[in-house]
């Protein structure tokens, strides 16, 4: 079998396989939730509601209807992409996660374009002066960024930028004066095509301190693999051939080393996307982002059922697209690998 | 490899001199940009930028059971009448005090003319009527009406007429909430029996011009009956946590904050820039109380002495001191001061003699130790330092008597196994509904079903005590037969005969405060503890 027909053939399996994958992530979020302590309608109505009023309520919201009945429900709707209707407020859950996605991947896409700059060029000053001050510096930061706690930085980010010199605002989307644009839900496209450049700059303004930091934090694992497969590929028999060839050192380095380089750094990239995708839960409930993870853990707090699941299996989807489509972009750009 | 990385470094090197001033003055250039076009946000508007903690997701009145959801509806809606104050009962909507007939069976209350909803309908009785069976059919806080209400007459358009299943002098207190606030019938004629999340069509000052789950704008609304607001609109704005809305304010970008949900030691923070004078400070009357409850149906604390042991163990002082830097006052009763005329407080001081004595009694001490586990609510920061602060305590004064061990339980499971009986003791809080003695000791003491001193059903058992007598139920019922003095002194009989149950422990107070920058005036409180925004305005300097 030729070798894109291969390829082809792994992708549509990956993709056959994910319906299993969703409905076993599905089945276990639901059991997971029922089988924890609390209740959507404690969050409703309080432990002081009178029983009647419970019940009139579980009622209403399907919950005395048997497990399996509730599961069976669950997955028909799910088979339909019916993602259900929100407890807490009635509010449809496929709206709720198309308004918090936009927010989410707005800050994802920010703050990985910041990671891959400030990793790849850190990687790169590390190998041109390897074992020098610069490169002790950049494996320093590296290992500092990975192991810094996410919300200690945000806040002391938040400390310095917001409070102290307030020079940028401490946490929300957008200017609590204007009025949110209207569109997409990415609001900097949004603004973009409204030609409301006042909107845009506070939104960029009210970016700028969740996706520096998220960014920041990212970076280090960008810089630290882009480093040691530099290294090693400079190394390579290939590369000592290009340059016997008389070849110049930057296109040995441009053109022959970093496509192999970054063939892991695009997978940890795969990675880092899907996880993203998820939220960053920690930089958007301190930063008050309105992402899809704040908006989950809103919705575990309040045990909204629904909005749970809905927002996993969609996660779960979205992490499984993005993991082929890595996979495709890695085949076509490295001929050694075989499915 | 080598030749490679020679290379690359007399490349650098001799970059190095040239490109090093154009790196600074770059770096700068850039620093300073950002610094001036990131200064303080430029506010052309005149509007007041308001912040609390928590998302808003529902802005219908049967919903609402939040305190930053019920604050922006009392902006939006009013009430039929109001605690001015000196917590005295004020008509809003109503136009005169109710008139109560049919031996207290029939409540009358005539309404103001001339008032309009914000979609231009006109507010009578049949507007009133439909309000308040709207929210005894769906309302989530229904419960608080505890089947007073029987029937809503409406005899003339302006004139309404509540009859009651039994005589209820609390009707006053609850008439104030604004969970009962009117509603356009017009708006709201799709939603009878289903809630109404995104709008608001109410009679008050100001009306909502658009709504986001983290942002809420206010107008004024042009025919409003009463005073009109003294701003030209409000953002209402919600952020996620505690040090997002400090430093929202504490950089200019929000006006006003509300205190809800802010660390002791931020709030302590703001309250010395109001006294430094940076910053201005509202205070609102006490609606919230911290206490613990103590589960008196199964040993060990089934016996009243250790209870009472554990109450004299506490030093609710130090616990202010070191919580909440003195915030929050030390309480030793369950109904607020404020309601109160003469200050009485039931519950004893804190006295490690007596405590020990008591212990003693009990057999423990000499070489017995009695270890009782500490519920807190994990997502609570003050009620874990309350927690470690008593636990201290415990160990300075009596080490050989008690043993208190912490356990951090996340809330939302705290309600759920509160009334199962799950925590011998738990840290709770509790802010009563309506601004009447009442809503304060009802819920806490009431029970439907008892045998002997244990509550089996009712609000002692959800409230995780399961503590009763047959005396205090009567007497609990007995009080809203009465009106006035006489009333208010059989609610207070009944909280002495709680402070001896011991089965509360009263800990401290907690009041509503708002911090506004200095070109607005200082925050002003109504009655039940809500910020008024209409009264939040700009100082000409």
């Amino acid at each position: 079998m030729s070798r894109g027909r291969a390829l082809i053939k792994y992708c549509l399996t990956r993709l056959a396989l994910a319906p299993l994958m969703l409905w076993l992530i599905a089945s276990m979020v639901f059991l997971l939730l029922r089988i924890a302590p609390g209740d959507p309608v404690d969050a409703v109505l309080g432990n002081r509601a009178s029983e009647i009023a419970r019940t009139a309520l579980r009622s209403k919201l399907g919950l005395n209807e048997p497990l399996l009945n509730q599961y069976l429900k669950f997955i028909n709707d799910l088979s339909h992409g019916d993602l259900g209707i929100a407890l807490i407020n009635q509010e449809p859950v496929r709206g709720i996660i198309q308004k918090a996605l936009p927010a989410s991947l707005e800050l994802g896409i920010f703050a990985l374009i910041l990671a891959a700059i400030i990793g790849i060029t850190i990687g790169f000053s590390g190998i041109f002066r390897g074992g020098g001050k610069v490169d002790f510096a950049g494996r320093l930061y590296g290992i500092s960024t990975y192991a810094l706690p996410p919300f200690w930085a945000a806040m002391l980010v938040q400390l310095i930028f917001g409070v102290i010199l307030g020079w940028l605002p401490v946490g929300g989307r957008y200017p609590p004066s204007l009025l949110q644009p209207e569109g997409s839900g990415f609001f900097i496209l949004d603004s973009l095509i409204s030609r409301n450049w006042e909107a845009l700059q506070g939104t960029l303004r009210h970016l700028l301190l969740p996706a520096i930091t998220l960014g920041i934090l990212l970076s280090g694992i960008f810089s630290r693999s882009l480093r040691l497969n530099l290294a090693r590929t400079l190394e390579a028999d290939h590369i000592e051939a290009a340059r016997s060839r008389g070849i110049k050192e930057t296109q040995v380095v441009l053109r022959h080393a970093l496509p192999n380089a970054l063939l892991p750094v695009l997978t940890i990239a795969g990675i880092t996307i899907a996880s993203l995708i998820g939220g960053a839960l920690l930089i958007e409930v301190t930063f008050s982002w309105p992402g899809i993870a704040m908006r989950l853990q809103e919705a575990i707090n309040q045990r909204d059922y629904p909005v749970v699941q809905g927002i996993v299996v969609v996660i779960a989807g979205l992490v499984v697209l993005v993991s082929v489509f890595v996979d495709i972009i890695v085949a076509s750009i490295d001929p050694r690998i075989r499915y | 490899m080598g030749l490679l990385k020679k290379k690359l470094i007399l490349t650098t090197q001799g970059c190095k001199k040239r490109k090093h001033p154009r790196l600074a003055i770059l770096t700068t250039g850039l620093l300073i940009l950002l610094s001036q076009a990131s200064c303080k946000p430029n506010r052309i508007s005149e509007r007041i930028i308001v912040a609390s903690a928590g998302k808003i997701t529902s802005l219908d009145p049967a919903q609402a059971n939040t305190f930053h959801t019920l604050q922006l509806i009392s902006s939006l809606g009013d009430t039929l009448y109001k605690i001015d104050k000196n917590g005295e009962l004020k008509p809003s909507l109503a136009k005169a005090r109710p008139k109560i007939s049919d031996k207290g069976l029939t409540v009358s209350i005539p309404l103001r003319e001339n008032i309009l909803f914000h979609d231009g309908t006109r507010f009578d009785s049949e507007a009133m009527a439909f309000s308040i069976k709207r929210f005894m059919r769906i309302g989530t806080l229904n419960y608080v009406l505890d089947g007073r209400i029987s029937d809503i007459e409406t005899p003339e358009p302006y004139l309404i007429r509540i009859k009651l299943t039994r005589p209820s002098s609390s009707l006053n207190g609850l008439l104030t909430s604004i969970n009962l606030t009117p509603i356009s019938p017009k708006a709201y004629a799709k939603h009878k029996d289903k809630f109404l999340n995104k709008t608001f069509i109410g009679t008050g000052p100001y009306q909502l011009e658009s709504f986001k789950p983290q942002q809420q704008r206010l107008v004024p609304f042009s025919f409003y009956w009463n005073n009109s607001p003294k701003n030209s609109g409000i953002d209402f704005i919600n952020l996620s946590n505690s040090t997002a809305l400090f430093g929202a304010l504490k950089s200019g970008e929000v006006d006003v904050l509300l205190s809800n949900s802010i660390n002791e030691i931020q709030r302590k923070a703001l309250n010395n820039m109001s006294k430094a004078g940076h910053l201005r400070e509202g205070e609102g009357p006490a609606m919230e109380i911290g206490y613990i409850t103590f589960r008196s149906n199964s040993p060990p604390l089934n016996r009243p002495d250790l209870r009472k042991a554990l109450i004299h163990s506490i030093d609710r002082k130090q616990i202010s001191k070191r919580v909440s830097y003195e915030l929050r006052e030390p309480l030793r009763a369950l109904i607020p001061p404020s309601f109160k005329e003469i200050k009485n407080t039931p519950w004893p001081r804190y006295n490690p003699k007596i405590a020990k004595n008591l212990f003693l009694k009990e057999g423990y001490c000499n070489g017995k130790t009695l270890t009782i586990p500490l519920t807190f609510r994990s997502n609570v920061p003050a009620d874990k330092l309350l927690a470690l602060t008593w636990q201290a305590q415990v160990k300075r004064d009596l080490s050989n008597c008690l043993n208190l061990t912490l356990n951090g339980v996340e809330s939302t499971t705290v309600y759920r196994q509160l009334g199962k009986g799950a925590f011998e003791a738990v840290i709770l809080d509790w802010r009563g509904a309506y601004p009447d003695p009442e809503a304060y000791l009802s819920p806490l003491l009431s029970c439907k079903k008892s045998k002997g001193m244990i509550c089996l059903e009712g609000e002692a058992a959800i409230s995780g005590s399961f503590w009763t007598t047959s005396w205090i139920e009567k007497a609990i019922r007995q009080s809203d037969f009465l009106q006035g003095v006489n009333r208010k002194r059989k609610l207070f009989k009944i909280e002495k005969f709680a402070a001896e149950g011991a089965a509360y422990l009263p800990i401290w107070l907690v009041k509503p405060r708002a911090w506004s920058q200095l070109h607005l005036a200082k925050p002003e409180f109504d009655g039940n503890g809500h910020l008024l925004l209409q009264r939040l305005r700009h100082i000409k300097k």
